[in-house]
């Protein structure tokens, strides 16, 4: 059973279609990308997900039915519009977060305590929001997504304004969560990160869902016919079957002619004794998929 | 029901905790008590506590008996001497003995005519002095008690034709206790409700907004704000009243204030009856402007569409004391967003028909109501419209 189901939601504002019969389903304990150029409409998909926004036709199930109250203290929202009370100390205003979310007063003080360190903010407690450092307060909202132990954690764009070494935190705790069996859907322009982390994903494009799927079937899916070799010698342009040849990072990107197949390219190049270091399907990555998805649906319109 | 709590106790601590609070909540009535203390010093360095004299040469008075004192300490009623002449009365004037002299003419019984001879300007007391002490010994010939009535002057009861109500000339309170709590009540509405206008603009604006719906609904978040920020209000409200009650209590022994303060259960019953109604009414619908647009100073320059209407009863004061059963006067008691002001105030001055207060309290309920209900739906279609304002098509429009 899915965690989340998404049902052909369509939203209008005015006279712009921001989604149009988007359907998606995210599986418990997996972390699913929801990807889309700016005003793609991933952001009101989170919305109507999350029943702040009703759609005009569609519908959603969290957790196998509608939202409700009780629901809501097993969801945890990173916005991607960061926000928290500027004018209160930090652990108060996370502890009233943090009550709202279902949790006693006791047991939210106990908890944000423990990621307060866990997070290095807790020389930063009694501080107010507004004297903290973006990347603090960013992780601070952190807290406040995941201090409830929620089931379902939707995050936007959780890496803007993260360093290094924060970012990978998050990635961890991401990947922690995941472990703990929690559903996460992550919306982000950055590729690489979901291409490290998400299992499935969606890409929206103009209001409609343009790819879906897992990452490795999407990949395969738009896999050109090249095969990338890396060896101690250079790779001769004229083997059979190859239309080019191309240095690709520190190996060579093979082009294969119609009808050729990875195992043909193998065969020759062992056959001429070349000495094999890597030999791969070179698989597009996920920017390039991206790119290639959005001007072509782009175009369609 | 837990989170409608969870808010309102947030809401209320986030206002009250902070120290502009506390000077808010003082700065009112130490100014009230500022200004009344500079009105009395205002009237005491005016006052003259030199005698008066006066000449009588046509004999007009019998007796020269100083009046009876009240035991009022604050500006004690001056003593007047007789002179035999004016030259001798002059005299006294120029050694500063006397700060002035009357002359009473020979047509004084028959047209009052007094002249009055002074240095400066003359103080506002020595002449009403003169006045009292003439009244008292004109009526000498009279007993001790027709006489100081006559000094005292009369305190007229003002009396409705079927008895309910009355008021007597000399309770004054009883004729600004409207129009004040009215003001105590404009200013803690007012408060209140920025407070709820300046938190939903800044959720908004500090994106809080979208943490909190994900957490609680639009109703029992608004109604949470709307309940904390009245009872901040009502806070507010109490603590005047605790210092106008001391006020009243201490300002007697300070000031020459020499008559007994009357406040009727009834009428702290009216004020009560319509203030509640009338501010969740004003609190509800400054939440909806809050949630409608997109910066704090646009919400409070909207916001004056309804705060404005509140005080229109003060500029007819004159036509509800009048003519308490006119047509201004009764509509302005109808009318929702002048009935804070205009029934209490009507109230003092006629009997007004049941079925009147009825509909008006009836009224505000209802709509106080529905403020709540717009405010909870206008705040759930705008409170993610970031920098964009929400129009009332929209609003009407299914959400």
């Amino acid at each position: 059973m899915s965690s989340i189901e998404v049902r052909e939601i369509s939203k209008k504002f005015g006279s712009l279609q921001a989604v149009d019969k988007v359907s998606f389903e995210v599986e418990p304990g997996e972390i699913f990308g929801l990807l889309g150029p700016n005003g793609a409409g991933k952001t009101t998909s989170l919305r109507i997900m999350l029943d702040i926004f009703k759609p005009d036709s569609g519908s959603v199930s969290i957790l196998n039915g509608p939202m409700s109250e009780e629901k809501k203290n097993l969801i945890g929202y990173l916005p991607e519009e960061r926000g928290l009370y500027q004018d209160i100390q930090l652990d108060r205003c996370l502890i009233y977060l943090a009550t709202l979310k279902g949790l006693s007063e006791v047991e939210a003080k106990k908890r944000i305590e423990e990621y307060l360190v866990r997070f290095n903010l807790e020389d930063a407690s009694k501080k107010k929001v507004k004297e903290l450092s973006k990347g603090m307060q960013q992780k601070a909202q952190l807290i406040t997504t995941l201090v409830h132990e929620p089931k379902i954690v939707i995050i936007d764009e959780p890496f803007s304004a993260l360093d290094p070494i924060n970012t990978q935190m998050v990635k961890d705790l991401l990947l922690e969560w995941r472990a703990r069996g929690a559903t996460i859907v992550m919306c982000t322009h950055q590729m690489h990160q979901v291409e490290e982390l998400c299992d499935r994903l969606a890409l929206i494009n103009r209001g409609k869902v343009v790819l879906y799927g897992s990452l490795r079937e999407i990949q395969n899916r738009y896999a050109s016919q090249s095969v990338e070799v890396h060896s101690s010698v250079p790779i001769p342009a004229d083997l059979p079957g190859i239309k080019a040849a191309e240095q690709h990072n520190s190996g060579t990107l093979l082009k294969l002619g119609q009808g050729v197949t990875s195992q043909d390219v193998l065969r020759a190049l062992l056959e001429r004794n070349i000495p094999i270091d890597q030999f791969e399907i070179a698989l597009p990555n996920l920017d390039e998929i991206f790119i290639q998805v959005v001007q072509e649906t782009g175009a369609e319109e | 029901m837990k989170k409608f709590w969870l808010v309102l106790a947030n809401e209320y601590k986030r206002h009250v905790l902070r120290k502009r609070f506390i000077f808010a909540i003082l700065s009112f009535p130490l100014m009230v008590a500022f200004v009344i203390l500079i009105s009395f010093l205002s009237a005491r360095t005016n006052y003259d506590a030199r005698p008066v004299g006066f000449i009588d040469s046509y004999h007009i008075l019998t007796t020269t008996r100083q009046v009876p004192s009240t035991g009022e300490k604050f500006m004690p009623p001056v003593e007047v001497f007789q002179f035999p002449d004016e030259s001798s009365a002059a005299s006294a004037l120029n050694k500063g003995e006397i700060q002035a002299y009357f002359v009473l003419s020979e047509s004084y019984m028959s047209n009052g005519s007094v002249t009055q001879v002074t240095l400066d300007t003359p103080s506002n007391n020595a002449s009403s002095d003169f006045g009292h002490f003439m009244t008292y010994n004109l009526a000498s010939n009279l007993s001790g008690a027709v006489a100081n009535r006559l000094v005292d002057g009369k305190n007229l009861i003002i009396r409705s034709l079927d008895g309910t109500r009355e008021m007597s000339a000399n309770n004054w309170i009883s004729i600004i206790l409207p129009i004040l709590s009215g003001l105590l009540f404009f200013i803690a509405v007012n408060v209140s409700g920025g407070y709820i206008l300046q938190a939903v603009v800044e959720e908004k604006e500090n994106r809080t907004m979208e943490i909190l719906v994900t957490s609680v609904s639009p109703t029992q978040l608004m109604g949470g704000k709307v309940a904390g920020d009245l009872l901040v209000g009502l806070t507010e409200l109490t603590i005047w009243v605790l210092f106008a009650v001391l006020g009243v209590a201490v300002a007697p022994r300070l000031l020459p204030i020499n008559q007994t303060i009357v406040i009727k259960a009834s009428e702290i019953l009216l004020l009560a009856a319509t203030f509640l109604p009338a501010s969740i009414l004003i609190s509800g619908l400054m939440g909806a402007v809050g949630a409608m647009t997109t910066d704090a100073r646009e919400a409070q320059q909207i916001s004056t569409i309804f705060t404005l209407p509140m005080v229109i009863p003060l500029w007819f004061i004159s036509a509800i004391m009048l003519n308490p059963n006119g047509a201004v006067s009764v509509a302005m008691s109808l009318f929702p967003l002048t009935a804070p002001f205009a029934l209490p105030m009507r109230a003092v001055f006629t009997t007004i028909p049941v079925w009147q207060i009825i509909f008006t309290i009836s009224l505000l309920w209802m709509l106080a109501v529905l403020s709540l209900w717009l405010a909870g739906r206008v705040f759930r279609i705008g409170m993610l419209r970031y920098g964009k304002r929400l129009s009332l098509r929209e609003i009407f429009q299914r959400a």
